[in-house]
């Protein structure tokens, strides 16, 4: 991490630039998910992927 | 002491720089107000460019583009999950990562600019449609910020010290981020293309 251990300028930008775009991508994945779940309960009535299978 | 700032930290202050733009067009409505008038670009990269009217007269010459276009991304994920894969310590673990890192760069970068290119006449092609596909504008924003990711903030990040300098959490947070931002433009990149 640099001299003497300090988060220096690529560092501190790395982590961040990572850190806001991976939580960025992960709740739009999240979201696309969820409203996949949606559109299945109205096409379906209910959606139980671990309970049981055959009722979906 | 403000300069002094400034000049230390001038990449970190321009990914700040970079997010609040953001969203500042996302708080003033600066996209909406710009995406209608954005239809009669699409409409005529359709209708009027020559890159639409190849596309859409020419079947086999937009086929072939495409096929390019579809190497080119394999080749990108290629590089990209030999590089990150090997960052996480599953696979390559003989070759030391800084090579790797330094060794599929090129490649990478040869491998990006022909599926842009190629991607722009795929998308002239079909501009008035994709211009209505949220799925494309999540696909080109995601494209933009990855490539600026790869290019500008975790190549220099990695080829500036050997990577037993860095903490490991690091080395993983970014590998994990390059992998998904890439699958989510190939993953994006197909869903256009069954929607």
């Amino acid at each position: 991490m640099g001299d003497n251990n300090k988060w220096d300028d690529k560092t501190v930008a790395a982590v961040s630039t990572a850190a806001i775009m991976l939580g960025g991508l992960l709740y739009y994945w999240v979201g696309e998910g969820q409203s996949t779940v949606e559109l299945l309960e109205l096409a379906y009535g209910s959606v139980k992927f671990f309970n049981n299978p055959l009722v979906f | 002491m403000l300069g002094s700032i400034l000049s230390q930290y001038a990449r970190t202050l321009s990914v700040f720089a970079v997010l609040l733009l953001i969203v500042l067009i996302e708080a003033l409505g600066v996209r909406e107000a710009v995406y209608p008038g954005l239809l009669p670009f699409f409409t005529w990269m359709r209708e009027s460019s020559w890159l639409g009217v190849i596309g859409t007269t020419y079947g086999s010459v937009y086929a072939t583009v495409e096929a390019v276009h579809l190497l080119s991304m394999a080749v990108l994920g290629g590089t990209v999950l030999a590089t990150d894969l090997r960052l996480l310590g599953v696979i390559f673990k003989d070759i030391p990562s800084e090579t790797l890192v330094t060794g599929t760069h090129k490649c990478f970068r040869w491998a990006l600019l022909v599926a842009i290119l190629t991607g722009i006449f795929c998308a002239a092609g079909v501009g008035d449609k994709v211009y209505y596909m949220q799925v494309f504008w999540i696909k080109m924003l995601v494209l933009l910020l990855g490539s600026c990711y790869m290019l500008f903030i975790k190549q220099p990040f990695l080829t500036s010290r050997p990577h037993a300098e860095i903490n490991p959490w690091m080395i993983r947070l970014l590998a994990i981020t390059s992998m998904l931002t890439w699958f989510t433009v190939a993953a994006t990149g197909r869903w256009i293309g069954f929607s």
